[in-house]
């Protein structure tokens, strides 16, 4: 038997499937987040199935997880982004004592114990600019593709400085920076370091490491490096940093089918 | 006991009013249907889940009048008294006089929440320059701009010094407006010096001697001017059987809040009983009525947990909260995510804790005043909080912050980590304001967070099978 795990994020929708018993990954997929986010993710988790060879059959149970979790219909039940973050990087770096999760409209920063369990957990308050939306916007703003920002920032030479705490007076100042000549590969970087300073922010000041850098900003490239400035540690982006909460869902959607 | 204890919406009261009615539930003269208050815009009624209980309903039907008792108070003659922001000393020298009503101005600050911001007291104050980063309180200068929610008093008294910054504008603000105010200071709260005559105060915590002399001195001051207006000398006598009074609510609430917070399973909604210990701050405008509705109350809690009787699941998350919430809904909101207020430091512990009835009264004022939580350190604030967290026996601390509220950016990180520090329980902070619907899910999601950090450390204490 199979088990699935359905991360309906702000972003994107995510779909694991693992083997029962090895817990094993035997498919994965991800797809757009719309409006209909029901249907969305019924289509992604039979899309999974049908290309891993399974049908629902097989699907001993269902975790949803993510912002849009209660719109999944599918799922059996569901359990929050930052349990499933917790368990989906534990079973791929056991050692993690820290993730950091950025996903596409919330930060979050989660402490566990040695056995991987939360310990503790903080979340970025409403305000966007410690989360991917402000790189969304920065990439619009600066007519970029969001995922060349990574190899903008890297061209850095001296990051301008975001002192707004709000996406929205953020936009304005990168509108200042660009109308005084600044270059957009340190207004990236300056964006970065801001993203980063927030979840400085959030961590308070006792932080522990392994650090673990999860969900889709840690894509982005330099995100890792300048969370890793800011922290004054190191920082290690999770193997497929977007899937780990889907793959938390599926294990603990295994734990409960035991 | 009048049911079997169950949370339930507005239109299922109005099923049960009818139903308590007919089994012949005696009714007080401000009594009626519940939801009769949406028709005076009280919208957010709709929105919430209440406990279904006589005892409840005349709770609610108490706090949803106040603004009619007060309007009869003054056809009646009554001088009316705002007493603004020490939370629980004047109102208790106030009610000592037959012909004197007070009641706290500040409490305006849910009516945006209970509204669904439609009264637009929170514009009046953006447009008299109080805006969204002063705390919600602001609606209060609102509601005396427009003079539609209570009669302008007769009296205001406000403590300043080291009580509410934002308060202490706002008030300022409404004193520019041509609303004079009988201002009376309060020191910030300190350790005694080594040598240094003491006081213990309420609640435990000791406070210099001459700190004590000066705020009881201030009190003095007060009560001056409340004998003045009132036309009639405040003797010890009476000043001494007020404060019996004062006591009786506070010895109500004690019980209540005992049994709310520890016995299991939970017999009373989170809601009902953020509204009853409200109630030791400002009485809602009628002292004697005040301890007949927790009395009733109380009853109904007694006879709940004597029948092993409750309103949630008995493994409901115990979770100590501190801080007052904007939006009501969050209390609901809470137990919908598995979740049961297991002890409070909602900012007024002060208005509490007992008036020490073997010193002089106006001294016992004095200390009374001296203890709230808002005049002494966050460091005091937080070991009182890690006291009633053990106390309760309460697994996690939930710090909700109050936009704007100088006190929640200054103190809630404090709280924070001295908690985590002291009791290693999980301590989540969240930010509510006046009408929280379109961050629902955010909040939601945070709470039904810690629920699970909870409920997989219970797993793992007991040492069944873990969370994975």
């Amino acid at each position: 038997m199979i088990c699935a795990g359905i991360d309906a994020g702000s972003r994107t929708i995510k779909v694991v499937l693992i083997d029962t018993d090895s817990l094993e990954i035997v498919g994965k997929g991800l797809t757009d987040q719309g409006v209909e986010q029901d249907k969305l993710a019924s289509g992604l988790f039979k899309k999974v199935l049908k290309s891993s060879g399974a049908t629902e059959k097989d699907v001993a149970a269902t975790v949803a997880t993510g912002y849009g979790r209660n719109a999944v219909g599918i799922a059996d039940t569901t359990i929050t982004e930052i349990t499933c973050h917790a368990v989906g990087v534990h079973r791929l770096m056991p050692t993690a004592r820290t993730v950091i999760d950025i996903g596409g409209q919330d930060s979050k920063l989660v402490r566990l114990d040695g056995s991987g369990k939360v310990r503790d957990f903080a979340m970025n308050d409403r305000c966007a600019a410690g989360t991917g939306r402000f790189l969304e916007v920065t990439a619009v703003r600066l007519g970029v593709e969001l995922d060349t920002l990574g190899k903008l920032a890297a061209g850095s030479r001296r990051p301008a400085a975001i002192s707004s705490m709000c996406v929205v007076f953020a936009e304005t100042e990168i509108t200042g920076l660009l109308a005084c000549g600044t270059g957009r590969e340190d207004i990236v970087a300056g964006v970065q370091a801001a993203i980063a300073s927030r979840i400085v922010a959030m961590a308070g000041r006792n932080i522990e490491p392994p650090i673990v850098f999860t969900g889709g900003v840690a894509m982005v490239s330099g995100m890792a490096a300048a969370l890793q400035t800011a922290l004054g540690q190191t920082v290690t982006v999770a193997p497929q940093p977007q899937m780990t909460g889907a793959l938390g869902a599926a294990i603990l959607a295994a734990d409960r089918n035991r | 006991m009048t049911d079997a204890p169950e949370r339930i919406t507005l239109e299922e009261w109005d099923v049960q009013y009818e139903k308590l009615r007919r089994a012949g539930m005696r009714q007080p003269q401000y009594g009626g249907p519940l939801s009769r208050h949406v028709e005076d815009g009280d919208h957010r009624l709709r929105k919430l889940r209440y406990d279904n209980s006589a005892a409840a309903l005349r709770l609610w039907n108490f706090l949803l009048t106040e603004e009619d008792r007060l309007r009869e108070a003054r056809s009646a003659g009554k001088k009316i008294v705002g007493t603004m922001k020490d939370l629980g000393t004047v109102p208790v020298m106030a009610y000592c006089f037959d012909n004197v009503a007070a009641f706290y101005p500040d409490g305006a600050w849910w009516i945006p929440c209970v509204m669904e911001l439609s009264d637009g007291l929170l514009e009046v104050a953006d447009s008299l320059g109080i805006d969204e980063s002063f705390c919600p309180v602001r609606a209060m200068l609102g509601a005396f701009v427009t003079g539609a929610h209570f009669p302008i008093p007769d009296m205001l008294i406000c403590s300043v010094g080291a009580t509410c910054d934002d308060l202490s504008a706002i008030a300022q603000r409404l004193n520019g407006l041509g609303h004079p105010i009988f201002w009376w200071e309060m020191p910030h709260r300190r350790c005694p010096e080594q040598d240094e005559p003491a006081v213990i105060l309420p609640g435990g915590i000791a406070a210099p001697k001459c700190q004590v002399e000066f705020v009881k001195s201030e009190l003095e001051r007060v009560k001056a001017a409340l004998e003045e207006l009132a036309g009639e000398r405040l003797d010890e006598e009476k000043l001494s059987a007020g404060i019996s009074q004062a006591n009786r609510v506070r010895q109500y609430l004690a019980e209540l809040r005992y049994l709310a917070f520890t016995a299991e399973p939970c017999p009373i909604p989170a809601l009902e009983m953020l509204i009853a210990e409200m109630l030791a701050i400002h009485f809602c405008s009628d002292r004697r009525e005040t301890i007949a509705v927790l009395g009733e109350l109380l009853e109904e809690v007694r006879g709940r947990v004597n029948a092993g009787l409750g309103v949630l699941d008995a493994d409901a998350a115990r979770i100590f909260w501190v801080n007052p919430v904007a939006d009501l809904q969050v209390m609901n909101l809470l137990e919908d995510c598995g979740g049961r207020v297991c002890g409070t430091e909602y900012l007024f512990t002060h208005a509490l804790d007992m008036i020490p009835q073997d010193v002089p009264p106006l001294e016992a004022l004095a200390r009374c005043a001296l203890a709230d939580p808002m005049a002494g350190s966050s460091i005091d604030r937080a070991e009182r909080i890690c006291a009633d967290v053990r106390r309760f026996g309460a697994e996690a601390v939930l710090i909700s912050r109050i936009p704007g509220a100088s006190h929640c950016a200054l103190e809630g990180q404090v709280i924070s980590e001295i908690v985590a520090e002291t009791l290693d329980v999980p301590v989540l902070e969240i930010e509510v304001p006046p009408v929280t619907d379109s961050m629902s899910p955010t909040l939601r999601t945070r709470i039904e967070a810690l629920v699970e950090t909870v409920r997989a450390r219970r797993r793992a204490t007991q040492g069944i099978r873990s969370d994975r």
